[in-house]
């Protein structure tokens, strides 16, 4: 009796645990831990598949991309950190296939440009800004009196022949 | 100085331009071919036609050879076949291939048959010529991935120690053999 | 017939644009009142031949006429009406007669609406409007002719128009796109009639002020529509690439953005003078370089156009000629122009600047990262990729200073502010916001110290300090309800417009922290739980449309605790005649989160490959764009740009 009872009983779990099985769907990639899932995903959006227009692998459907993705997880599951894995990548693909470039004595301008120009751009303003509080107005004039002198007398110029013209335009409409 | 600073965005741009000249006229998808100068990746695969027969890179040494990375359902490689038959016969180039199976597609109920895949690559042979002095089967795409090799058709040429010297992806064609691969095959084969 | 008499009207615009080009320009040299007359009238002509000959390609793809090549190749019988027309700007020939016409366009309302404009002004600006039409124009017709015949052997059937396309994003998306990379051709035709006549005054700014503000308009849902549709039509879940094709648009609303701000500056206070006109310049010149790098071949791109080196040489001897003619124009005459305003370390003027230095580095960080492979490769480097790692990476940094300044910016006086009279309402402001970020993540998430409370601070510190800014306004008129009318229309954009950049701060720095995603094989009654959401798997059946074939899947989503959220329907087609395979994701949205099924391939035993994503507050990512969009259009509203200027304009100075 006692039998039965038991026997019933891991049919009933066995029936349970089948089923919950059927209903909960598979991942295709199955992970041991979610450090392993975030590395993974992680290394699909920046692996550029090679074969492909613009695409990292993760997004791509061609052979080598899935190639690459089963691969990856492969690599993932035996323990290999992202960078190790990235290594393996470049080693076949070259530096093509990582959408992060090497830094080398001319990508790290990639880097260096984009501050230098912030640095610039800030300190102009700095010494733009000294340059009018030191000369008065005065003085700045003074320097390129030809030059606004022209430029006054053309404008002056220009600006009757507008009057003149939209005089004449405002008759005749 | 200040004047000159109104030059810049000038020079900038003249100079940026000079780059987008240049890259008009060069493939922006070429990869660097990293496999040159290294040896082949260890790899142990079966013969296409006789799978009994397994090839490894030891085999493989004592003669330079051009590797093709190809397969049926690729209508490039298909194309090339006829003029790399003429390597062959012509120019005694040594032309091994790597054949590339493509993954199946379950949604067509299709598995992965060796007796019909043999009878279908004998008969492309047939009709379009048969570069190879044998074929390695590459189910997995194993080896493939270990060369870099990103689709077909791709080329590498190996030398006597089985040294990779030359990695060409797409076709090979007239111009393609006499300005790029040639010249780099005669120095590995030692040959006119 | 009709096809040739499109060539016609488009060899017309030509010549149109090459009198338009000459007669009004000469005239504004040898003060020719009737040649620059005729500028208003031969700009209307040119946009008409341009309607004419676009109405004719329109006309080929509705009729399915297989004749022209470019009907042939990007159309086909089977195709629903709507995408046949929109099949029309599908292909690198059609698309360019549009952005031909939309420039066209411009340029008759710039003739249009410039009644204010002194007439040798007009004449100006009109006259390089005409040049720059002469280089598309011509580029159309004799380098990528859109009527070309395939006579006498024809096809009967058309080869279809790229699945992708067929969308009802495409209707909108390109249009919108062209009219604001081609808006900016108004901003630096005044730029080069200013720097041509010489006088960069406060006017100049206003006039040109509204016409920046449309074409930043157009660009901005341009941007963003592409980004919803690929976000769709992709099935990626993604929303922006980092492509390169989207990185040429991004790079003119960058210098559009700080064009805006500087613009600001010049109108109000008279400085900045020369900067102003070469960010004019700037956004041009980078929409010209935006449509060569797409339309030459020389990057790789998702969604760039066949490859042709001679229509890339061509490109950049237009783009020489544009750009560097008008860059040694600007070298030439803006050494001589200084600006007088004073101003302190700590006011307005400076604090624009800050907007504009950061928003420029931004651009040259995607130059940078968009050609440089391209130069590594030139140099004979090797090939390098840049993408979503270095750009990600560099915008995190650009953005928290940016947004911390762009929260204090709009509290800072023209000419200089003491710091101490801002320091309470800041500190407010910053209680404010911490309360706020803390509150909406413990609301929706779990309270972490990690790049979404970033986001949500930076967010909160911009949007509350618009709000404040406003009230704050409205307070000094009085009473609030007599404030309200009284503030300008364009302060009430500007707010508008930093609010959406808040909302889409906090969008992107959620989504890029809490997104989930799972890929799973799911048979018929499988169920997948992410998130808090189970989805279920309901059913799969073919599918059988106009032109294509495929798959679909019903999907229930409930929640975990058994509370039904809603059904998805997602599809994967299979267009028959380009043979390619299509997702339609099916996406269920809500202000807090989009939930994202894609069905994939078919697995062995009766199961489908599934990708599912839960994206919390992705929407606040468009709806961030709109509110920017939004604001420059109430700004263009301001009663300050219709004030007739005639008089005005001719007494001033």
């Amino acid at each position: 009796m006692k039998y039965v009872a038991r026997l019933l009983c891991l049919i009933v779990t066995l029936s349970f645990a089948a089923t919950a099985v059927a209903e909960q769907s598979q991942e295709l990639f199955n992970f041991e831990s979610e450090q392993q899932r975030r590395i993974y995903a992680q290394l699909t959006a920046e692996l550029r598949c090679p074969q492909c227009q613009n695409q990292n692998i993760a997004d791509s459907n061609a052979v080598v991309a899935v190639d690459m993705r089963e691969k990856t997880h492969e690599l993932v599951l035996q323990g290999y950190n992202r960078q190790q894995v990235l290594d393996y990548m470049i080693d076949r693909y070259g530096n093509f296939v990582h959408y992060q470039p090497p830094v080398n004595s001319v990508t790290i301008w990639l880097w260096l440009l984009p501050v230098l120009m912030l640095v610039a751009l800030f300190l102009f303003q700095l010494r733009r800004r000294r340059n009018v509080d030191e000369d008065d107005s005065t003085s700045s004039e003074v320097l390129s009196e030809t030059a606004t002198k022209a430029a006054q007398q053309k404008a002056l110029l220009s600006n009757e022949l507008d009057h003149i013209i939209e005089r004449y335009r405002s008759k005749k409409l | 100085m200040r004047k000159t600073l109104f030059y810049v965005p000038l020079v900038l741009f003249l100079g940026l331009s000079l780059f987008l000249l240049s890259g008009l006229f060069s493939d922006p998808r070429e990869r660097d071919a990293v496999m040159v100068g290294k040896p082949l990746p260890a790899f142990s695969l079966p013969d296409l036609m006789n799978p009994e027969q397994v090839w490894s890179p030891e085999t493989l040494k004592g003669e330079a050879f051009l590797l093709n990375v190809w397969g049926i359902w690729c209508p490039t490689c298909n194309a090339e076949l006829g003029y790399m038959s003429q390597l062959r016969n012509e120019q005694g180039v040594r032309i091994i291939g790597l054949y590339y199976v493509l993954p199946e597609d379950p949604m067509f109920g299709e598995v992965f048959d060796l007796a019909k895949l043999q009878v279908d690559v004998q008969s492309r042979l047939q009709a379009f010529g048969d570069p190879y002095q044998f074929n390695i089967l590459d189910r997995q795409r194993r080896l493939s991935m270990d060369l870099g090799v990103s689709g077909a058709p791709e080329h590498f040429i190996v030398d006597a120690k089985g040294i990779v010297r030359a990695h060409h992806i797409g076709d090979i064609n007239p111009q393609v053999w006499r300005a790029k691969l040639a010249p780099i095959y005669q120095q590995w084969a030692g040959k006119p | 017939m009709i096809p040739e008499l499109g060539q016609l009207a488009l060899t017309f615009a030509l010549a149109f644009s090459i009198i338009l080009a000459i007669v009004p320009l000469m005239g504004s040299f040898t003060a020719n009142e009737r040649a620059l007359l005729v500028a208003k009238p031969l700009a209307m002509g040119m946009f008409v031949f341009t309607l004419l000959a676009f109405c004719a390609l329109s006309w080929a793809f509705y009729h399915d006429d297989f004749t022209v090549l470019n009907v042939a190749n990007n159309s086909s019988s089977v195709l629903p009406w709507y995408f046949k027309l929109t099949a029309v700007w599908g292909s690198h020939e059609g698309s360019m007669l549009m952005w031909v016409m939309i420039l066209a366009a411009w340029t008759a309302l710039v003739g249009q609406y410039s009644k204010g404009l002194p007439l040798l002004m007009q004449g100006r600006i009109l006259g390089v409007m005409g040049l720059i039409n002469i280089g598309f124009i011509a580029f159309s017709l004799f380098m990528s002719n859109p009527f070309e015949r395939t006579l006498p052997f024809f096809p009967v059937e058309g080869s279809d128009l790229n699945p992708l396309l067929q969308d009802y994003g495409m209707i909108i998306h390109p249009p919108l796109l062209y009219m604001g990379y081609v808006g900016f051709a108004v901003s630096f035709a005044f730029a080069i009639a200013a720097l041509i006549g010489g006088k960069f005054d406060s006017t100049w700014a206003r006039w040109a002020r509204p016409w920046t503000l449309a074409a930043w308009l157009f660009l901005t849902l341009g941007i963003m529509l592409g980004s919803w549709w690929a976000y769709k039509e992709l099935g990626w879940g993604g929303w922006w690439f980092w492509d390169p094709v989207e990185n040429a648009s991004f790079m003119p609303w960058l210098v559009g953005t700080a064009l805006i701000h500087s613009l600001a500056v010049t109108e109000k206070r008279g400085t900045f003078k020369s900067w102003t006109v070469l960010l004019a310049l700037g956004a041009f010149s980078l929409s010209l370089l935006g449509a060569f790098l797409v339309r030459s071949g020389v990057l790789v791109s998702v969604h760039s156009f066949a490859a042709d080196p001679e229509r890339g040489v061509f490109l950049l001897i237009f783009l020489l000629i544009v750009i560097g003619g008008s860059l040694l124009l600007y070298a030439s005459r803006m050494h001589s122009v200084r600006s007088q305003a004073r101003y302190e370390i700590f006011s307005r003027e400076v604090m624009l600047w800050g907007n504009n230095v950061f928003l420029l580095t931004a651009t040259l960080v995607v130059l940078l990262g968009t050609l440089f492979p391209l130069v590594h490769k030139e140099l004979g480097l090797g090939s390098i990729s840049i993408g979503e790692p270095f750009f990600n990476q560099m915008f995190y940094y650009l953005n928290i200073p940016f947004a911390l300044l762009l929260g204090l910016g709009p509290w800072v006086r023209w000419k200089q502010q003491k710091a101490a009279p801002l320091l309470k309402p800041m500190a407010l402001i910053a209680v404010f916001s911490l309360i706020l970020a803390l509150g909406t993540m413990a609301a929706t998430q779990t309270v972490a110290a990690n790049l979404a409370l970033l986001g949500l601070l930076l967010g909160a510190w911009v949007g509350v300090s618009a709000i404040m800014e406003v009230y704050q306004r409205l307070q000094q008129f009085g009473s609030i309800t007599q404030g309200v009318a009284k503030l300008q229309a364009s302060h009430y954009g500007m707010t508008i417009a930093h609010i959406g950049f808040a909302v889409m701060i906090v969008g992107i720095a959620m989504t890029l922290t809490y997104s989930e995603e799972r890929d799973v094989r799911m048979e018929i009654g499988d169920r997948v739980v992410l998130a808090g959401y189970e989805f279920e798997l309901q059913d799969v059946y073919k599918l059988n449309g106009p032109n294509y074939g495929g798959e679909a899947a019903e999907i229930d989503v409930r929640r975990v605790d058994g509370r039904y959220v809603t059904h998805l329907h997602a599809e994967k087609r299979e267009y028959t005649i380009q043979r390619m395979v299509m997702t339609e994701a099916a996406i269920h949205a809500r202000l807090s989160r989009d939930l994202y099924v894609s069905l994939g391939e078919a697995l062995p035993g009766n199961a489908w490959a599934i990708r599912v994503y839960v994206k919390p507050f992705v929407r606040w990512i468009w709806l961030g764009g709109l509110l920017m969009s939004l604001g420059a259009l109430i700004a263009l509203l301001d009663k300050r740009y219709r004030r007739k200027t005639t008089t005005g304009g001719a007494a001033y100075a």
